[in-house]
């Protein structure tokens, strides 16, 4: 390849590293317990801090006193955060925080902290928000809104009346939690001049401006140190009423404050998916089209708006309208979440489409091909559809009809995303006369395998084994960087990792031209070596190489260069799951899941994410649901023990396959797509299995149970 | 499982108060934050050296009775041992798993008094200066982690199941890492990875 064309992505047949296997290198790190998180972080003089949360969903704070908390052994300091509200509007919304020399001292302070309370009306349901006599959460606008309308609902009308077979079916989604095992946080080093704060954060970069208002200091004395994460999955864009609590205890003691929610308070205030209610009136011809489709979409995101892409989502219909709206709550508001929104929309469309297929006695496969326009889909169900045994299996056009023993049922989902990237990061690669090298990004790693590929990049540019190349991310000090979120990450950083790693080897191989008496254009990196292209006794080692760059270091930068990265991907999944008919419980006996996403850069981290991808979607799909009681406004499964998250018995045999069809030379991200359609599949496995469709989730067993004894 | 008979969530409830030798415990600062009547200022007092064995090596921790293993080995232990994580606090995730006499426990359901001549092992005491353990190693080459906050948790399970038996079978893998929650999804790489510990385990002998 010639040093004199910009950067460009080698052949996949000749990659050495990229396209395989490769072991991230923060593993030993991980798996030692020397990586350290934001809740790890331990600094002389630290203090704990701890925030006080407002148990009510609504509520004029009457008294908050929080002078006793000061008089308790250990605490330094309590305060009420400064811009607490007189009067709260969702449950959990915090409003005094304590620092104490200890955890347990900081837990005395908040008991003794003196509030009253004076409950206000509040709605925690949509239902009861919805209700007319429902005190208004936003002085705004009313509690249920509807935002927006699309295609003419009269012409959908006609077309349903004129189908052959229609459905009318309301679909409802529970509120899931992102549950990050590390929450939310940080911790805040501020002399009163500079600051160097460790958030668990998915934006290094937008963190520094955020940290730095709150500190009311320029941006450029703070320094951010993520280098490692307990998981985000949407929620850790901000610093949050959390962070700006510990810089406010900063600004106040200038002594290190390390505030990291509480597993109860990460589920109150942490954020959370949306929730909804979907009505789909839908209609099919006998022949296998989706006529007509008119969706009444309605999200419950708290005190947020939700998310929901809206319909008919990716399949196409001849005639379609919909109407989408949210209904506000006395609850935290949502976040974006893997996918925000979309696996919403998948479990409506993808049930709907399946009780259509049964309508007209047709395949569902079969119907889905013949509304899905984009043949990757076809490609991909064909293929998930063979891995399952569908084309083996007994119930194809009809559901099974309970037993009373074990039914076996199979369904299916399609996905889809962006994944894109855009003009972000700039990346510094560094060749030093020692041999080693650094290629660091003010990126972050969420545990996608951000740092290997960093890392891995550029050995594959320079001829190196991953191990010969130091990945350096998670510091402000590495340059900008776009925040982790949209799947945005690999297709805006890897093009900039490029183009540095080129920059590198064209300014490199300028210097070593003369030494190996070739152009610059015919050296040549590989296997450890430099050579030249034109006579392949002239050759150095690499560091008989680098010795050469005296004491003058190669250091090269790269920015995003659009022709390397697309967007634009693809997924379809299947289950096999096992329905005991006489309890209604369900064993996934299988999930399998393809995914396109252009130039694969390290296809075991990209399993790694497709596993995670469809095991989030079992929760989502069999276990995970916020409860907030009705009557009494109370969380009553804001911990581990009742908010159950699937673990290694649950897991089924997992499948996941890089469709490796998908020939596009660029990058892609591709983590938020695994998520979508695993538990619209899981429903229509259950209906499959034994004719029970359950239009809410999670699918427990009382509502298959119902189901079965309303077939009796 | 530890022996003791007051476990931490009965001193929690007040129960452990007897134990803890006239110590005012949080029992007694723990009625409603909304009653605002009682809240005379209390002193919490009391604090102790309790010795630990953690990793072979004996250490003094000055502690609370009411301090839980987990918390001396992040907050107490010098250098702290942050490698077992804190994330439920509830004994319902696994992450603080901790071998105490070789047997899996949730640290933060152990009152740190209650280790007392007991050998504790955590993650950082399994690699052999810079060797990784035949367990950790497999991790790393299975990617059996992603953002790696359950993995220390994960390690620990995995190893006491197969120091006890290199040859345990999925099942038993799956069991023995039942009370371990991974919310990235990592559990087939992790059984991957543990199936191929057991292995080398098995020809190695090696712990």
């Amino acid at each position: 390849m010639s040093v004199q064309s910009g950067p460009q992505w080698k052949a996949r047949s000749e990659m050495k590293v990229l396209n395989t296997d490769v072991p991230r290198v923060d593993g030993p790190a991980k798996v030692s317990g020397r990586a350290k998180y934001a809740h790890d972080i331990r600094l002389p003089g630290m203090l704990h801090a701890r925030l006080l949360l407002c148990p009510h969903p609504a509520a004029d704070v009457e008294l908050l006193n929080v002078e006793p908390a000061k008089r308790i052994a250990g605490v330094v300091t309590a305060a009420e955060l400064a811009d607490r509200p007189d009067r709260t509007i969702f449950l959990g919304q915090p409003l005094a925080v304590v620092a104490a020399e200890t955890p347990e001292a900081a837990e005395d302070g908040l008991r003794a902290i003196e509030v009253r309370y004076r409950e206000g009306g509040w709605a925690v349901t949509p239902e009861q928000a919805a209700a007319e006599d429902a005190p208004r959460i936003s002085r705004r606008q009313p509690n249920a809104l509807t935002e927006r309308e699309t295609g003419n609902q009269g012409r959908t009308e006609r077309a349903l009346e004129g189908a052959d077979a229609t459905i009318d079916e309301t679909y409802v989604v529970p509120v899931q939690h992102h549950c990050c095992l590390e929450t939310h946080g940080m911790v805040v080093d501020f002399d009163g001049e500079r600051a160097r704060v460790w958030p668990s954060t998915q934006a290094v970069t937008g963190s520094r401006g955020e940290v730095a208002q709150a500190l009311g200091i320029p941006a450029d004395r703070v320094e951010i140190v993520c280098d490692y994460m307990g998981g985000g999955f949407g929620s850790k864009f901000s610093i949050g009423p959390e962070g700006l609590a510990a810089c406010q205890l900063a600004t106040e003691l200038r002594r290190p404050i390390h505030l990291m929610l509480t597993r109860t308070d990460e589920f109150l205030m942490g954020g959370n998916r949306s929730g909804g209610r979907q009505r789909m009136r839908a209609g099919a011809s006998l022949d296998g089209k989706l006529v007509a489709l008119d969706a009444e979409v309605w999200r419950h995101g708290g005190i947020g708006r939700g998310s929901n892409p809206g319909q008919p989502y990716i399949y196409k219909a001849e005639t379609d309208s919909m109407r989408i709206g949210s209904v506000r709550t006395n609850t935290d508001a949502n976040r974006a979440m893997r996918a925000p929104g979309h696996p919403q929309a998948s479990f409506a469309i993808e049930s709907a489409m399946d009780e259509l297929a049964y309508a007209i006695g047709m395949d569902p496969l079969d119907f889905r091909m013949r509304n899905l326009e984009d043949p990757v889909y076809h490609r991909q169900l064909n293929r998930v559809a063979d891995e399952i045994g569908w084309y083996d299996h007994p119930n194809r056009e009809t559901p099974g009809i309970p037993t009373g023993g074990t039914n076996v049922g199979i369904g299916f989902g399609v996905s889809t995303w962006g994944g894109g990237g855009r003009r972000v990061c700039v990346v510094t690669v560094r060749i030093d006369p020692d041999g080693s090298v650094t290629s660091s990004a003010g990126s972050q790693d969420l545990g996608t395998g951000v740092r290997t590929y960093v890392g891995s990049i550029v050995a594959e540019e320079l001829g190196l084994a991953v191990s010969q190349v130091t990945g350096r991310v998670g510091h402000s000090e590495y340059g900008p960087a776009n925040a982790s979120g949209g799947s945005t990450t690999t297709a805006s950083l890897a093009p900039a990792v490029k183009d540095a790693a080129h920059n590198a080897r064209v300014a490199f191989s300028e210097r070593l031209a003369e030494w190996l008496e070739c152009g610059p254009g015919d050296v040549v990196f590989a296997n450890g070596e430099v050579r030249s292209g034109t006579n392949e006794r002239m050759k150095l080692t690499w560091s008989e190489a680098c010795s050469i760059l005296g004491s003058d270091p190669i250091v090269a930068t790269g920015e995003w260069q659009s022709h390397l990265q697309t967007s634009g991907i693809h997924g379809a999944q299947a289950v096999k799951v096992e329905v005991d008919t006489e309890t209604g419980g369900l064993r996934l006996v299988k999930m399998v899941c393809i995914q396109d996403c252009g130039l694969p850069l390290n296809r075991m981290a990209l399993r790694s994410q497709i596993n995670g991808g469809m095991i989030e979607a079992i929760g989502y799909g069999l276990f995970e649901e916020r409860i907030i009681d009705p009557w009494l406004g109370v969380a009553l499964n804001a911990n581990f023990d009742d908010y159950k998250l699937p673990g290694s018995t649950e897991m089924p045999e997992l499948v996941a396959i890089i469709d490796d069809d998908d020939e596009r030379q660029q990058v892609i991200g591709m983590a938020e797509a695994t998520i979508i359609p695993g538990q619209s599949a899981i429903a229509n496995a259950v209906a499959n299995a034994c004719g029970v469709r359950i239009r809410s989730l999670p699918l427990t067993a009382d509502k298959v149970l119902m189901g079965i004894q309303e077939k009796a | 499982m530890s022996d003791s008979r007051h476990s931490r969530r009965a001193f929690l409830k007040g129960a452990g108060g007897v134990a803890a030798g006239g110590i005012v415990g949080p029992s007694a600062l723990a009625s409603s934050a909304t009653e605002s009547t009682t809240r005379a200022p209390k002193r919490l007092a009391g604090e102790l050296d309790v010795e630990l064995s953690i990793n072979g090596a004996k250490q003094k921790v000055r502690c609370q009775p009411r301090t839980t293993l987990l918390n001396a080995l992040r907050n107490h232990c010098d250098p702290p041992l942050t490698g077992t994580k804190l994330v439920c606090d509830h004994g319902s995730c696994g992450a603080c798993t901790v071998l105490v006499d070789d047997e899996p426990a949730c640290s933060c359901l152990l009152l740190a008094v209650d280790a007392r001549g007991k050998e504790v092992r955590t993650v950082e005491g399994l690699a052999n200066e810079d060797e990784l353990s035949p367990v950790q190693a497999a991790f790393v080459e299975h990617d059996a982690l992603m953002c790696g906050f359950c993995t220390p948790g994960f390690v620990m399970s995995i190893t006491a199941c197969l120091e006890k038996n290199p040859g345990a079978s999925l099942p038993e893998i799956k069991s023995a890492c039942a009370g371990n929650t991974c919310r990235c999804g990592t559990y087939p790489h992790i059984f991957d990875a543990a199936v191929a510990a057991g292995g080398r385990m098995r020809k190695g002998g090696s712990k």
